[in-house]
């Protein structure tokens, strides 16, 4: 599974880094970074509860 | 005309959702309301409602269809005098004005203007520790959101900063459907406007504040004097009772559930998943509404174009079909996808000033604290859009 965030819809409510935080972490501007792009096993539980769970739909995974 | 009759009895209620009964004890009837359909229509109030987690969420991420331009409140009072805030715009004007509070809300920006949360939250845990018992609300749950929105908006360090208090708790009432509850809350919401223009101009908020950030995009034009003005109120409003919500309602479960309190202690770690379940479970906010731009069919049935929509957080986050065991406090859950803080384009924007404020608090309490005990059992005051305790007594040690 692979993990991107839309930069032009994310807010940096940093609830992705709540969800998932071995995928995601917020920079000192806080915006998100993603940690690991590539997930597989059950990191992509992880990586759906991250893509749900954003207020504004930014995360996507394919 | 019998045709469309005949269907809605199939998912209409009258039952009083508004009424003390209902609202002291709202769960029992946000089940039967789920269990009723996937839309009601409450007749009562000729309001629509959507109680499903699915439907909740769905709605709030279409204003599109689900518009807060005609307002969020349940009465036209309310929907006017706040025309001009952010609850109450749709992209693209709301977009212009949420960057505004975006930025003003940024972990980087509070940590400036509050200082250190962990430090102030230490002190708070050390005093109540020494003093053993005392109100889970007022001793322990207003003290952080109180100096942290305070100092943030910029209100002046005087006397005046408890009447703020007060009037943000009444305010809520103010948009709830007519009636004692409304015309109550009617005084405060004058009494705060008149604070805010005789008390609070420019010159008298603290420097680096968020006042100061607003009352300047006004000068530069970049916004109106008068949405500057509703810009203030709505910052301290949202930002006080929802907040003080959460922790009374999240101390409160942890001295209930001691089982879930002695998990928090071994693993400091959960300490961010308590607290927002401690915010699924009480939801500060309970509801808020949207009006419909178009005919708007759900599972079947019709919701009219220019419908009054209700969409209830406090019972999507009690939603069966989405979380197990919805009545359960589980520390552990971790319910980031809770509808607590809206979703879509009006999602909280102080979602993270309130969850800094949580942890700073129960990290200090997990880390020095072994037992909370409830002495005293909470007392809830009905407010037509918010839920919280009002009072109740625990012991520390
Ligand atoms: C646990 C605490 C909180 C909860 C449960 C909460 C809940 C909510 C909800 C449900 C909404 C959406 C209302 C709607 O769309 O109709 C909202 C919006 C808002 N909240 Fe919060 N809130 C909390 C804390 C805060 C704090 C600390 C602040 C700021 C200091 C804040 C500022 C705002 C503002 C400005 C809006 C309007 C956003 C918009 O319309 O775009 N909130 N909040
Ligand atoms: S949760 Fe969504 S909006 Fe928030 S930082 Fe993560 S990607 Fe951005």
């Amino acid at each position: 599974m692979h993990i991107d965030i839309d930069r032009g819809r994310c807010e940096g409510y940093g609830v992705c880094v709540q969800s998932a935080p071995d995928l995601f972490d917020l920079d000192d501007e806080g915006d998100p970074v993603i940690l690991r792009a590539d997930v597989d096993g059950d990191l992509t539980d992880a990586a759906a509860l991250a893509e749900r769970s954003c207020p504004m739909q930014a995360v996507q995974t394919t | 005309m019998t045709t469309t009759e005949a269907s809605r009895s199939t998912y209409s209620t009258d039952l009083d959702l508004f009424s003390d009964e209902v609202l002291l004890d709202p769960f029992p009837h946000y089940r039967h309301l789920r269990d009723l359909a996937p839309v009601v229509y409450l007749s009562k109030y000729d309001l629509f409602g959507l109680f499903r987690y699915d439907q909740v969420r769905t709605a709030l991420n279409d204003w599109e269809t689900f518009s807060s331009a005609q307002g969020v409140a349940l009465n036209p009072i309310a929907n006017e005098a706040w025309k001009d805030s952010i609850l109450c715009m749709d992209p693209p004007r709301h977009r212009t004005i949420r960057k505004v509070f975006d930025d003003a809300l940024r972990p980087k920006f509070v940590r400036k203007v509050a200082g250190d949360l962990d430090v102030q939250a230490h002190e708070i845990v050390d005093e109540l520790l020494a003093q053993g018992e005392f109100d889970g609300v007022t001793d322990f749950a207003h003290r952080l959101p109180v100096n942290v929105v305070m100092d943030l908006v910029g209100f002046p360090r005087d006397e005046n900063r408890k009447k703020i208090l007060g009037w943000a708790e009444g305010s809520f009432n103010f948009a709830g459907p007519l009636g004692d509850r409304q015309t109550a809350s009617l005084p405060g919401a004058q009494a705060q406007l008149e604070y805010l223009i005789n008390n609070a101009s420019v010159d008298k908020l603290l420097p680096d504040s968020f006042g100061r950030v607003v009352y300047g995009a006004a000068e530069k034009g970049e916004i109106t004097q008068e949405e500057a003005v509703t810009m203030m109120i709505g910052y301290a409003n949202a930002g006080l009772d929802t907040t003080i919500n959460a922790v009374a309602a999240t101390l409160w479960l942890l001295a209930v559930n001691p089982d879930q309190w002695q998990a928090v202690r071994d693993d400091h770690k959960l300490v961010p998943s308590a607290f927002l379940e401690g915010i699924r479970m009480e939801s500060p906010a309970q509801f808020f509404s949207r009006v419909t731009t178009r005919d708007v069919e759900i599972e079947g049935i019709t919701i009219p174009e220019g419908s009054r929509v209700l969409h209830s957080y406090g019972s999507a986050n009690r939603d069966e079909r989405h979380y197990p065991d919805p009545d359960r406090f589980d520390a552990a859950r971790n319910p980031v996808d809770t509808m607590a803080f809206d979703n879509g384009v009006h999602t909280c924007p102080g979602r993270t000033l309130a969850s800094m404020e949580g942890h700073a608090l129960f990290k200090a309490l997990a880390e020095k604290v072994s037992s909370i005990e409830l002495v005293e059992a909470p007392t809830w005051i009905p407010n037509s859009i918010t839920r919280g305790p009002s009072t109740y007594r625990v012991r520390i040690s």
